[in-house]
């Protein structure tokens, strides 16, 4: 058995009194790419940030072995699902690389750039960018420390097609050359079912854990999305 | 033309302005990227009731002012915190009740307030020795912070939650820059009155910004035009015996629409 990536136990989160996520319970091997799906405000992002540790909960959250409240070695890398400002404000990618506390030196945010096929844009505006180009720069910030584990909160909202493809090559990518276990958030289920080797339902409980292909069932889809969604068949 | 510069007190002025100059546009790029300029009006307008403390305790008031703008930019920043208000209605608030209780403190002084009115509409002609002094000690500690932070407050400003996940402790951060905000703005109400302390904050930030390619550029752009702005300002309201401060703000603006006008045909 491979060693575990994360490991989650009886997570709950409530937020300002409203309970978010109860009792969530999984576990993720390395080198895995798990996706978390599920509906608006199922508690996708709130998973992702707790284990982040960026919102306070009840239960256990192990990263490589350790617990995520106290001193580690590992390393995170982080997509927000939010990112947007004034189309006008003049930050160029390269110094926006350069923010990142992690970064040592600028070699670091020129590989990571040439990772994700945006070293020519290195002096761009980031907010000229298109979707797709923004997403790969927000990549190569999460890549510039060489993460143990990449979290990706709904990275392909307002992508085009092509934009999402090319997002998801990087993916796999990153997880097949550099080993990076790899967690998502996505309402995409068909990229789901292509790029992902392990699937959480989630709608505040944990509906489904495992395998897409054997995880996500008729029943699974209703709990989530509601009683007419159907289950439509998936050419791989 | 320029030895009015042999003056004194245009010494003092012009030196003034340039620090204000230097320490507002410099912040100015954070309220512009966070949306904050309704906090910087609602901080210099609140600030009244720490001048109407100065004047009524016989205090320096700048100081006193100074001290009370903290006060406000402590509590907007609990607020927000902790409170499901929204940003705007928190400042709203403070803005008016400060405001409020300034114009009340200072219908307890009779007679003419000569301070009052140059704190309203500001007076750069009458910046003393000592207010120079301080301007100079708080737009330091204020332009220090914020470079040492530099990398980090544009990240808070960005995302919170991209900052926080890489280690970036973005709640002091954002208070301190709350702080710094409001002592910046406070100091400008000598030279701006506290009804225009933000202009310089906004204007010349919002004029370099279709102009700048990089951030880096976008800060030396926006000093450069907010210290010709002081500088033809304290010329104009010479020579044209008009009141300063807000010569100052309506150069700044035309400056900011022509420059609209430049950009829209290129």
């Amino acid at each position: 058995m491979k060693d575990k990536a994360l490991e989650i136990k009886n997570l709950s989160v409530n937020l300002g009194g409203i309970k978010v996520l109860q009792n969530i319970n999984f576990i993720l091997e390395k080198g895995e790419v798990a996706a978390l799906v599920g509906p608006n405000g199922a508690g996708k992002s709130t998973l992702i940030k707790a284990v982040l540790g960026l919102v306070s909960y009840k239960g256990e959250i192990k990263i490589l072995g350790q617990d995520n409240k106290g001193k580690s070695s590992y390393k995170l890398g982080y997509v927000p699902q939010y990112f947007s400002f004034d189309l006008e404000f003049p930050l160029t990618v390269n110094e926006f690389l350069s923010f990142n506390p992690k970064l040592k030196d600028k070699g670091e945010a020129d590989k990571a750039l040439k990772e994700v096929e945006m070293y020519k844009y290195k002096d761009n505006k980031l907010a000229k960018l298109s979707g797709g180009q923004k997403q790969r720069v927000l990549i190569a910030q999460a890549i510039l420390s060489d993460p143990d584990l990449l979290f990706l909160d709904e990275p392909t909202t307002g992508i085009d097609a092509s934009g999402e493809k090319g997002f998801y090559e990087i993916i796999e990518h990153l997880n097949k050359v550099h080993g990076t276990t790899i967690v998502l958030s996505s309402h995409e289920l068909s990229m789901v079912y292509k790029y992902a080797d392990k699937v959480i339902c989630l709608n505040q409980e944990m509906y489904c854990s495992g395998d897409p292909n054997k995880a996500i069932t008729k029943d699974v889809l209703e709990s989530l999305y509601g009683k007419d969604t159907e289950l439509k068949p998936h050419i791989h | 033309m320029l030895e009015i510069f042999e003056l004194a007190f245009m010494q003092r002025a012009l030196i003034t302005g340039i620090i204000l100059a230097v320490v507002l546009s410099y912040l100015g790029v954070f309220v512009i990227l966070r949306k904050m300029s309704f906090f910087a009006d609602g901080i210099a307008h609140s600030s009244l009731a720490g001048v109407a403390i100065g004047v009524l305790a016989s205090f320096y008031p700048l100081v006193s002012a100074i001290a009370f703008s903290l006060l406000m930019g402590l509590l907007i920043y609990y607020l927000e915190e902790k409170s499901r208000l929204s940003s705007d209605t928190i400042i709203g608030i403070i803005f008016s009740s400060g405001l409020a209780l300034g114009a009340m403190l200072m219908s307890f002084k009779s007679g003419y307030q000569p301070e009052l009115i140059s704190f309203l509409f500001g007076n750069i002609l009458a910046i003393s020795w000592l207010d120079l002094a301080v301007i100079a000690v708080v737009g330091l500690l204020i332009v220090l912070f914020v470079k040492f932070h530099y990398k980090k407050l544009v990240l808070i400003s960005l995302n919170e939650d991209l900052a926080n996940a890489q280690g970036v402790k973005s709640k002091s951060l954002k208070l301190f820059l709350y702080l710094s905000l409001s002592m910046a703005v406070v100091l400008a109400i000598k030279v701006l009155g506290l009804i225009l302390a933000s202009a310089l904050l906004i204007i010349p930030v919002a004029t370099a910004k279709s102009f700048a390619k990089s951030l880096q550029h976008l800060n030396s752009l926006s000093i450069f035009i907010a210290i010709i702005t002081v500088f033809l300002g304290l010329l104009i309201s010479y020579y044209f015996d008009l009141t300063t401060g807000p010569t100052i703000v309506l150069l700044g603006a035309v400056i900011f629409f022509l420059s609209l006008l430049f950009k829209e045909k290129n």
